[in-house]
């Protein structure tokens, strides 16, 4: 059995002023009427193992209102026994996640599976990463990376930041505030970290587009499904392209070079989803993405990241409610949640922990770890 | 926000003006203060007045001293074909404390960046380059810090002395000595792997 979450406190997290939830290996089950706290829990999941939430870039709207910290702990099942970690976090200060007591040497290790598991998390809104702007995609490859390569997580957290200063040197340049005296040096700077992430992109796409390809093999149909990163400039030809563009960039006064311009495609059949795809393929697209980016975990370390899908069965047909229920039955561990059981069939109900929300304290009604 | 009279409010704003200093530890430490010994307090005021009156930038290195040159630049056992780069004066003593070290030093006053508009001309970069031509230095050792900024800066030193017969060499970013890489941060050990050597 490899890692997952046993146990769940939350402190002042959204609506949850301080609720401990028991888990299992296997699949979970989180029911509740609309409103009362379901995804805010699988959110809290996804805080307390990674540090931060991935469900919005305002991070303070995670603590519960009138409150001025939150405060996530979580048991982590190992196989050489458990791991306690624990993530404080006050807007305004730096979050100091700890593993069994001790801090943890930076969130982006923590990020990068210091908790011990890693989470593949699904909410309604990824559906941007098919059908949104090239930024999403890019985004849940950048974040799928750093979950796994802290180094990578600090280069492209550098590049945003080299690009920005060279940015502001373009501005300054056409504006005649700068001499262009020092844009070779932060091209070179943007370029050597640019690099970083562009090879890191492209091995991870080549290495994802397999399992999706199975995935979406599996949950759509025999069309084959494929994924093509494409460049504002590739890799050999990058520097110059940075350079040659020079000109064009200070009139603009942005970076029209680089990985931060970058996409990646999904196609079906040769069709490319994003501009063509219909709602219904577009979310089997990005649930077959989840599912490679899981398979993606798995072949890196070893490991099964445990799964975090948010009402993800509603839009379904019967047919793929049943493959996705025996999916995450057979997973590590899964908490999948929904306003209505009756998703699941009984026999599988009977196989899960059932967890209630009811607004009241959380309940866990039935059936704890068939497999436990 | 709470009134006090006037001087201690005084204080306060004083003490919040300094870096890493908020409000609440600005009033913590005026209240301190102000119940501790006249002697201490008198103490700390006269250190303050005597640094801002007597410490000035080194004429050669810009190290901080009370002379017209620094100790370091007239100590005759250093090195003087070796120049190492830093940011800020607090970095010599960082450097210093290693007892690895026997050239001598420059301090830039900062890192290049767009984003809060420092220049290399508000930096002691032309400064370096003119040592360079007057003292001969054969080896310029940058060690400014290892963010985006510091690294910039370490290049552009090297373009700007480009056409000189001098070496730029840059720190090694390495692995914390006396530890187990065990417990090296990821993020340094995966750059200690990109930076490794032949053996
Ligand atoms: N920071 C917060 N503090 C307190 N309550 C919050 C906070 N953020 C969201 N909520 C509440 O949480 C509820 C939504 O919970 P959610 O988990 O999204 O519901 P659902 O069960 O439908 O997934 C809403 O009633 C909202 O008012
Ligand atoms: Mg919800
Ligand atoms: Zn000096």
């Amino acid at each position: 059995m490899t890692a997952y979450l046993q146990a769940l406190r939350m402190i002042n997290f959204r609506n949850y002023a301080d609720e401990t939830v028991l888990l299992s290996p296997g699949l979970n089950v989180v029911v509740g009427e609309n409103a009362l706290g379901k995804t805010n829990l699988l959110e809290a999941i996804s805080f307390a193992l990674t540090g931060s939430t991935p469900r919005t870039p305002k991070e303070n709207e995670v603590v519960r209102w009138d409150q001025d910290f939150c405060r996530t702990e979580a048991r982590v099942a190992l196989e050489d026994g458990g791991r306690k970690v624990a993530v404080g976090y006050a807007p305004g200060q730096k979050k100091r996640p700890t593993v069994d007591g001790v801090p943890a040497t930076s969130l982006t290790n923590y990020a990068a599976g210091g908790a011990g598991v890693r989470v593949i998390n699904f909410f309604p809104d990824d559906l941007r990463i098919v059908k949104g702007a090239p930024a999403d995609r890019r985004e849940f490859l950048d974040a799928l990376i750093s979950a796994l390569r802290p180094a990578y997580a600090r280069a492209a957290a550098d590049y945003a930041r080299a690009v920005q200063q060279r940015n502001q040197l373009l501005r300054r340049i056409r504006d005649g505030f700068s001499s262009e005296r020092t844009l070779a040096t932060w091209d070179r700077k943007v370029v050597e970290l640019g690099e970083t992430v562009l090879k890191g992109r492209v091995a991870a796409v080549e290495r994802l587009e397999p399992f999706l390809a199975d995935s979406l093999g599996a949950l759509y149909g025999p069309e084959k499904a494929a994924l093509r990163y494409s460049y504002s400039a590739p890799l050999e030809t990058y520097a110059e392209a940075l350079r040659e563009a020079r000109g064009a960039d200070i009139e603009r006064g942005t970076t029209s070079v680089g990985p931060h311009r970058d996409n990646f495609e999904v196609s079906l059949g040769g069709v490319d989803l994003t501009t063509y795809g219909s709602q219904g393929q577009q979310r089997l697209a990005t649930l077959a993405l989840k599912f490679a980016a899981r398979d993606y975990v798995r072949w890196a370390t070893g490991e099964d990241p445990i799964l975090l899908f948010d009402d993800v069965m509603s839009e379904l047909d019967e047919q793929r409610r049943e493959y996705l229920a025996d999916y995450f039955l057979q997973s590590v561990q899964a908490v999948i949640s929904t306003t209505n059981p009756e998703y699941f069939r009984p026999e599988v109900l009977q196989r899960s922990r059932v967890i209630r929300i009811s607004g009241g304290p959380v309940t866990v009604s039935t059936m704890a770890g068939a497999r436990g | 926000m709470a009134t006090y009279a006037r001087p201690v409010e005084r204080l306060i704003t004083e003490l919040s003006k300094l870096p890493s200093i908020g409000p609440k530890s600005a009033q913590r430490i005026a209240f301190h203060v102000i119940r501790g010994r006249q002697e201490d307090a008198f103490g700390l005021a006269e250190a303050l007045r005597e640094v801002k009156e007597r410490i000035r930038p080194c004429r050669r290195c810009f190290n901080l001293t009370e002379a017209e040159e620094c100790e370091i630049c007239r100590d005759p056992r250093r090195d003087p074909s070796v120049i190492c780069a830093v940011e800020d004066p607090y970095d010599i003593g960082s450097i210093e404390r290693t007892g690895e070290y026997r050239g001598l030093y420059h301090v830039l006053g900062g890192a290049l960046s767009p984003l809060d508009g420092i220049e290399p001309e508000d930096l002691r970069i032309a400064e370096l380059v003119e040592r360079v031509k007057v003292e001969g230095t054969q080896e310029i050792v940058v060690a400014t810090n290892p963010n985006t900024t510091g690294e910039a800066t370490a290049l552009f030193i090297a373009q700007e002395v480009e056409d000189l017969p001098v070496r730029v060499t840059a720190l090694a970013s390495g692995l914390p000595v006396g530890g187990d890489l065990e417990y090296a941060d990821e993020v340094t050990l995966g750059r200690a792997f990109a930076g490794r050597r032949e053996l």
